[in-house]
């Protein structure tokens, strides 16, 4: 076991490996807030990658309804459960990470679904325990609230399926941070599907390996965003590059929504992995919920998503997000507008920062024809 | 003190007797000399081997151990014509385990040697760095597939429904080299080559290795194996070529492991042997 830091728990920690970070890091933002649930993303991911034989069960993408909903099932709450209590201490995570609470015979703390944990893609699906006419009949912690959850691997800085490989076939690209499991040299152990937390690794019963998400690489390789930020029709989500907290840039989108807007956060900080898929959380969901799946930044970063309004610079990101096919590394704003642009300064898109707004009358006396104004 | 010495003098006298009742323990792996080779691990031409019964012992040297090995103990035989040595290993296993599955692990055996003869063998896990091993992998799962069970999601999960893979599109003629492309663009474990991946001619894969996480494919060829399940578990047969230190009075080492899949045992999680001496017994 190494020392490493982790910005995300506020503390050092142990890790199976020393701290080796990548040139650039792959990172993502997920606005929840504009999360339909359409599983558009699924299925491009599914027609892209994971139509082949032993694949039929994988999601290397998929969309969850909270708090109910999971896929494979209850995947947070059994890792929560096994982890035990997981105080914070301000921005300081005291629990312990899945690699200090790793058993003595293990490198991690996991556990391995069951067949028929894959079995429903939501269990759970839409289910709130909403008021109806009469009100609800049994009262639980979560009434009447729902989001949606979209999830793909998190190529973590301290990945869970890397450090339990006891063969060396996961590995962390140095040029991306992209997370890849060789398929020429992976076993089918399964080690890595019992540690990885999120359960983002799946094994192939016909092939005899485990298959991952791959961050679309090739499309990462030409610049361009993966299949599932392409196909979204939320436009929730934004891929690039993130830096460390104290080499954040502003001119960088990924780095104003996480470091400096502090309005996206990781998913299950405490677990200990560093993912680099961040959340802007659903601000009309309980915060302690939200406490407990994005970490003690939850309440600040809602307050700073309700001020967008009145904060044009986060407003004009939020407006960059799902603009381009292309990935945007840097990116600024001219008044009404917001620009994003390549690595070299040229310019990539260009979107007003708010969308202009046409309201029709009601009735179109001409057609004789009843419209709806939809946002 | 003088208990434990007098259990030290004590101990010999009652192992003399145990003797008078029962057959003393095998100290060594004997080959016999058999040919033609069976390759069934039924055949009777297996009794003219003596049998020895190796204890399996945790793996305590890398993570993830597996200190409490779900199987305690396999009885080896082994036969030998001159240029190949066949093993039969024998264990309990009221559960087989031959259908891989998400959660569902297979049982599997290996047999291992030092890649070369020498006095000073090496470490018996896996080999060390420089000082290789080899080892002949057996796998129910293949088993299973060697015996006829089909490449199929529905081989596995017979009540699984598919709608359509992109290589069944009705534009590929089967067999086509479109089609080959299609069918293994969503299996890049198999375009990859990829020896565990693919369906198997035989049931046992040739392995080299330096160290625990280290085995790679062999470019050996010719190894055999058949396993059968009675009920209560397995005997397999695993025939590899004759180590070539192993002649005369020579002795040589090997190894065994094995796995139980329905405690899902794979990988590093197994129970193993120490090395065990093996002598090739005089022609009949």
């Amino acid at each position: 076991m190494a020392r490493v830091s982790n910005w995300q728990i506020g503390r050092s920690m142990s890790y199976w490996y020393p701290e080796s970070r990548p040139a650039k890091q792959f990172a993502a933002v997920f606005d929840i807030n504009k999360c339909i649930a359409c599983q558009t993303c699924t299925l491009a991911c599914k027609t892209t990658w994971t139509s082949g034989k032993g694949q039929e069960y994988m999601l290397w993408n998929n969309v969850e309804s909270k708090p109910y909903g999971s896929y494979p099932l209850a995947w947070d709450l059994e890792i929560l459960r096994a982890l035990g209590p997981q105080e914070w201490r301000g921005r300081e995570y005291a629990g312990r990470t899945v690699f200090e609470a790793a058993p003595a015979e293990s490198r991690v703390l996991g556990w391995r679904p069951e067949d028929l944990d894959y079995a429903h893609p939501n269990v759970g699906e839409d289910e709130c325990a909403g008021s109806i006419e009469r009100g609800a009949h049994i009262r639980i912690p979560h009434a009447a609230w729902l989001f949606y959850l979209p999830r793909i691997c998190n190529h973590c800085t301290y990945p869970a399926c890397l450090a339990s490989c006891p063969r060396g076939s996961i590995y962390k690209r140095p040029e991306d941070g992209i997370v890849l499991v060789d398929q020429s040299r992976c076993r089918g152990y399964r080690e890595c599907v019992r540690a990885c937390p999120y359960k983002k690794v799946f094994y192939n019963p016909l092939t005899g390996t485990s298959e991952k998400c791959i961050a679309c690489f090739p499309k990462i390789e030409g610049g361009l965003q993966p299949q599932c930020f392409l196909s979204c029709i939320g436009k929730i989500r934004l891929a690039g590059w993130i830096s460390s907290p104290g080499a954040a840039r502003p001119e960088n989108p990924i780095d104003t929504l996480v470091h400096i807007k502090r309005v996206a956060l990781p998913l299950l900080p405490q677990l200990g992995l560093e993912p680099n898929v961040y959340y802007i959380p659903p601000i009309h969901s309980p915060l302690p919920f939200l406490r407990q799946l994005f970490g003690p930044g939850a309440d600040a970063a809602v307050r700073a998503y309700q001020e967008a309004p009145r904060d044009p610079d986060l407003a004009g990101l939020l407006a960059l997000i799902g603009s381009t096919e292309r990935i945007v590394p840097s990116w600024k704003r001219d008044g009404e507008t917001v620009i994003g642009m390549a690595g070299d300064g040229t310019e990539i898109v260009r979107v007003p920062l708010r969308e202009p707004v046409y309201i029709r009358d009601a009735f179109d006396a001409k057609y004789n024809v009843a419209r709806v104004n939809c946002p | 003190m003088r208990t434990a010495l007098r259990c030290a003098i004590l101990a010999p006298l009652v192992g003399a007797g145990c003797s008078r009742a029962h057959p003393p323990a095998a100290v060594e792996i004997v080959i016999a000399a058999a040919s033609p080779l069976p390759s069934d691990p039924t055949d009777p031409a297996w009794e003219s081997a003596p049998e020895y019964v190796a204890a399996l012992l945790p793996q305590d040297l890398v993570e993830p151990r597996r200190l409490t090995p779900a199987t305690t103990r396999v009885r080896i035989r082994a036969l030998s014509d001159g240029a190949i040595v066949a093993f039969r290993l024998q264990w309990a296993d009221a559960t087989k385990s031959d259908l891989p599955g998400a959660s569902r692990f297979c049982d599997a055996c290996a047999v291992q040697l030092p890649a070369k003869s020498e006095p000073d063998v090496p470490a018996p896990q896996m080999g060390e760095a420089n000082r290789p091993v080899e080892i002949t992998f057996w796998s129910a799962a293949w088993q299973a597939a060697v015996d006829g069970r089909g490449d199929s999601l529905a081989d596995l999960y017979p009540n699984a429904a598919v709608d359509h893979y992109p290589f069944e599109a009705p534009s590929l003629a089967e067999g086509s080299a479109a089609w080959r492309d299609l069918s293994v663009l969503y299996a890049p474990a198999r375009a990859l080559g990829n020896p565990g991946a693919g369906p198997r001619a035989e049931p046992v894969e040739e392995l080299n290795a330096e160290g625990p996480g280290t085995i790679v494919a062999s470019d050996r060829t010719g190894s055999r194996g058949c396993g059968r399940w009675s009920g209560d578990g397995w005997s397999v047969a695993i025939a590899r070529k004759l180590p070539a230190g192993l002649s005369g009075s020579a002795r040589g080492q090997v190894a065994f492991a094995v796995w139980e899949g329905s405690h899902e045992e794979a990988g590093a999680r197994k129970g193993r042997t120490d090395w065990i001496p093996l002598a090739l017994g005089r022609k009949p």
